[in-house]
């Protein structure tokens, strides 16, 4: 055969091994996140994501009295544990992460993909880890916004002792986007129309956490949402976050699905045919 | 001849539907053709090597091993799929530059490399337009591009001249060509006879997942010249393009289309039917021609029956 055009430099890849793992994803996320990041997905997931931002403005404009058992903390918390953690998170990982590979195979360039010298796996790394910077980076501010905004309702004294809640709220918001990231990833890759049962199972089967006895911890909105540390004062309030698991059970428990979902998913995905309509 | 891809008596089959048929037959360097009308066998025959899809039954070895879940066969192989799909928002180099990137090259000789496919492509300078502007046959040659970009010694090409205007279409054929003088093994799918032929003299004929014949396309091309041949294309200006070939001896008819922009013709000799249409085609501003396949299906019928 030829030698290489005198125009291009030496070919000194190791052609007998596939691109190293991190290089591969690194290269498979690169291509990845612009994608991502502008699609028509991520306008709806600005507005999921962020409208706890704009309300907790104008509850900070329009409610000018709050009851004196109640703070903005409190608030605050209920957006936490109830708006993010319970449904918008999971929401936007299901549209994201069951899209992961779905979007490739409809949009038929899984071609490209599979034909490249590397293992499929480092193809689905690449893609959580695009998929995990685009939402954390739509809910993260919006979570560090409403947090201030709500919390200084009466004045910024004290603001400096609930902080430590605002980060372990924030590692709340990465372990639900990684889990349910990875759970729905393992469903986009099983099912080839994952959308309508990822659905049922966010708004049918997680209704089990608020089921009694040991039914919540059939679910993995139970663990997530005994991450959130800090609890409304009244009962009334209370009733909405049911049973708290303990923290290190809730972290063995979330680390174990993310472990499981992820290997699911990538054998799965390195093991499946993907044939084309022409 | 050095197989360059071994196929060993590999059947696949989608459900109860047979692709391929228990094919024995082997591929070396230069450029061979795959010829077969649409629905014989051709993609699954391609995407067997490509890694694509792994046989039912039997073995596909490319370079010496299984295709199937080798992927770092993918350093030694090109792809260029049929499928006309691309990440629309990348322009064509951003498109080079990460295909590449996923071959292992680091930046600047990604770079190098994305520049010469574009260069050998002639897209250097729609290399910063989105790949969501470029026309059909830009699409087709940046999609060539990227098969080429990292110098595989192996080429699958699954239709590479569909929708490409004549000039365009002399071009790849010339780089193809070009290709296989290398050494470089090219495996080139069409179902039209007169494009395999203008790049190689080597063919496989497929049929209903079956080989049908190995070897001299000059065989076939005998065959062929007892049925018109069809050609559509699509021009801006399809009355000039009517007027400069319908005095021609060897067209046989000429038909306008409905949408107005296409002109089908039959022609008795194709070789000079494309050799005349290029002068043609710059003037009355050709931009896609295909030949409809069914004048190959009469041949496979008529080779069928003999």
């Amino acid at each position: 055969m030829s030698a290489t055009p005198a125009a291009l430099g030496a070919d000194t890849r190791d052609q007998d091994r596939a691109v190293p793992f991190f290089r591969a994803a690194r290269a498979v996320f690169d291509l990845s996140l612009e994608g991502m990041v502008w699609s028509r997905r991520s306008l709806l997931m600005i507005l999921l994501l962020g409208l706890p931002a704009p309300l907790a403005l104008l509850f900070r404009i329009f409610i000018t009295r709050l009851p004196s058992r109640v703070s903005g903390f409190d608030f605050y918390g209920i957006v936490i544990a109830f708006y993010y953690v319970r449904n918008a998170l999971p929401l936007a990982a299901l549209f994201y992460a069951t899209a992961l590979i779905a979007d490739e195979v409809e949009g038929k360039t899984i071609t490209y993909l599979l034909t490249r010298p590397i293992q499929r796996v480092s193809v689905l790394a690449g893609k959580f880890a695009a998929y995990l910077v685009t939402t954390l980076a739509l809910a993260l501010p919006a979570v560090v916004l409403t947090f201030f905004l709500l919390t200084t309702i009466r004045g910024w004294s004290g603001i400096g002792s609930q902080v430590p809640d605002l980060f372990r709220d924030m590692g709340a918001v990465a372990l639900t986007l990684v889990t349910y990231g990875a759970f729905f990833t393992l469903m986009g890759v099983l099912l080839r129309r994952p959308v309508i049962p990822g659905l049922l199972f966010l708004f049918v089967w997680e209704l089990l956490a608020n089921a009694p006895g040991y039914l919540p911890r059939f679910t993995i909105t139970a663990y997530l949402r005994s991450l959130i540390h800090h609890r409304p004062p009244d009962e009334g309030m209370a009733e909405i976050f049911a049973q708290v698991l303990p923290t290190a059970l809730c972290l063995e428990a979330v680390g174990a699905m993310i472990v499981v979902f992820l290997a699911g998913a990538a054998w799965i995905f390195s093991t499946r045919e993907y044939v084309l309509d022409q | 001849m050095t197989a360059t891809l071994e196929y060993v008596r590999a059947s696949r089959w989608y459900g109860p539907v047979i692709a391929l048929n228990d094919v024995t037959t082997t591929v070396g360097p230069g450029v061979t053709g795959l010829l077969g009308p649409n629905g014989a066998g051709k993609s699954t025959f391609l995407k067997l090597a490509a890694g694509q899809l792994a046989p039912s039954q039997g073995e596909v070895r490319v370079l010496g091993k299984a295709a199937w879940g080798s992927p770092e066969l993918f350093h030694r192989v090109g792809v260029c799929p049929e499928t006309d799909a691309f990440w629309e928002g990348l322009t064509g180099l951003q498109f080079l530059m990460a295909l590449l990137r996923l071959t292992g090259f680091d930046d600047a000789e990604c770079r190098r490399r994305a520049d010469h496919a574009l260069e050998q492509v002639a897209l250097a300078e729609a290399r910063d337009r989105k790949i969501g502007g470029y026309s059909k046959g830009m699409r087709q040659r940046i999609k060539m591009a990227q098969s080429l970009a990292h110098e595989p010694q192996v080429l699958l090409l699954d239709e590479p001249l569909s929708g490409m205007d004549p000039v365009n279409r002399r071009r790849t054929v010339d780089l193809v060509k070009k290709l296989g003088r290398e050494g470089r093994t090219v495996l080139v799918s069409s179902h039209i006879l007169h494009e395999v032929e203008a790049m190689t003299r080597r063919v496989l004929l497929i049929h209903n997942g079956r080989i049908l014949a190995e070897g001299d396309v000059r065989e076939i091309r005998d065959l062929m010249d007892e049925h018109p041949h069809t050609v559509a294309l699509r021009a801006r200006d399809p009355r000039a393009l009517a007027r400069a070939v319908v005095g021609a001896p060897h067209v046989l008819s000429l038909t306008f289309g409905a949408e107005g922009e296409w002109v089908t013709v039959q022609t008795a000799r194709p070789d000079e039917f494309y050799s005349a249409v290029v002068d043609a085609a710059v003037e009355a501003g050709v931009s896609e021609m295909y030949s409809p396949d069914e004048n190959l299906e009469s041949v496979f019928k008529y080779l069928v029956a003999r």
